[in-house]
């Protein structure tokens, strides 16, 4: 069942949330900081260590600017974001239809969320 | 956020249901609020128009009054429009909020057109019933190209469907001439504004699942 395990990078809760809440969005959209993380209900902290994860993947771009003398951050999902939680929901979908789907839990390492 | 669980298929799709009704639900413009809004506002305010404007009116209230009524109805629909669109778009930044500027200033550039008319007309003298007739053919017109457009720019049958039914009715409304176009306006304008508000309530129950 070795095509059939879940993206780690987007599989653990918190990921799944910020992943799923920026493909919601339509091509092109990002939202601010605060606005994601009122919508993930994560603490800032939290958000920052996952969002990292998902920027160092490429899925996910982080833009910092000025608004004013503020300084604003956006965040949005890439293409190849895209792509791989389109993968995502592909392989969820190929799991949920497998007639014993009891013990493939679809988990593929859980063991690289313990900084969380 | 608690990520010490492993997530099942079940619990994992239950999740990105759960997550995107919330987003969705914050972040995306509801159809069935403007279209509501805008409705209730021509059925009620050219319904009024049409009771009073009748030779044997409906109710003793004269026309000034009436088209006062009319114009807080539309005011109130664009403060319920503005106030819904500003706060599910607050936080979003990107293609669509500068979509949604621009469109939201063509029709306020289009309503100027609509109002100065009005303005030039009656200094010009004209009847108070041309003034009427200029400005319902004038801001119908706009407001159903406008949809067009819209629905042309959001891929959104229903409210291209929408501007092309007002404009039908318009032209209906115009052909048939006052008192009764206020009534034509009244149960075709607001009529198909509330049905596209229902047409959208109907698909957003089917548009469920991963």
């Amino acid at each position: 069942m070795g095509e059939e395990l879940l993206d780690p990078l987007i599989h653990t809760q918190a990921r799944l949330r910020i992943m799923t809440t920026l493909t919601a969005l339509p091509r092109g959209d990002r939202l601010t900081f605060p606005r994601l993380q009122a919508l993930v209900e994560a603490s800032a902290g939290n958000l920052s260590t996952h969002l990292r994860r998902l920027e160092e993947a490429g899925y996910v771009e982080v833009v910092k600017g000025h608004q004013g003398r503020v300084p604003t951050t956006q965040v949005g999902v890439t293409d190849a974001g895209r792509r791989a939680f389109d993968d995502y929901l592909a392989r969820l979908r190929a799991l949920l239809a497998a007639p014993a789907h009891a013990g493939a839990d679809g988990t593929a390492g859980t063991t690289d969320d313990q900084e969380t | 956020m608690d990520d010490e669980h492993p997530l099942d298929p079940e619990a994992t799709a239950a999740l990105i249901a759960e997550q995107r009704a919330r987003v969705e639900g914050a972040t995306a413009v509801d159809a069935r609020v403007l279209f509501g809004a805008w409705g209730l506002a021509w059925l009620l305010g050219f319904g009024l128009l049409w009771a009073t404007a009748l030779d044997e009116p409906l109710v003793a209230v004269d026309v000034d009054a009436a088209l006062a009524v009319f114009a807080a109805l539309l005011v109130a629909a664009g403060v319920v429009t503005a106030v819904h669109i500003t706060a599910r778009s607050r936080g979003v930044r990107g293609v669509s909020a500068r979509q949604g500027a621009l469109y939201g200033w063509a029709w306020f550039l289009g309503f100027a057109v609509v109002w100065a008319l009005a303005f030039a007309l009656r200094r010009a003298g004209a009847a108070e019933d041309v003034v009427s007739l200029v400005m319902m053919g004038t801001s119908v017109v706009l407001v159903g190209t406008l949809y067009m457009a819209g629905g042309a720019l959001w891929d959104s049958t229903t409210q291209w469907a929408l501007g092309a039914v007002i404009t039908v009715v318009t032209v209906a409304a115009l052909l048939v001439g006052l008192p009764h176009a206020y009534l034509v306006m009244c149960l075709g304008g607001g009529g198909a504004m509330l049905a596209a508000a229902a047409v959208e309530a109907v698909r957003r129950r089917r548009a469920r699942g991963l």
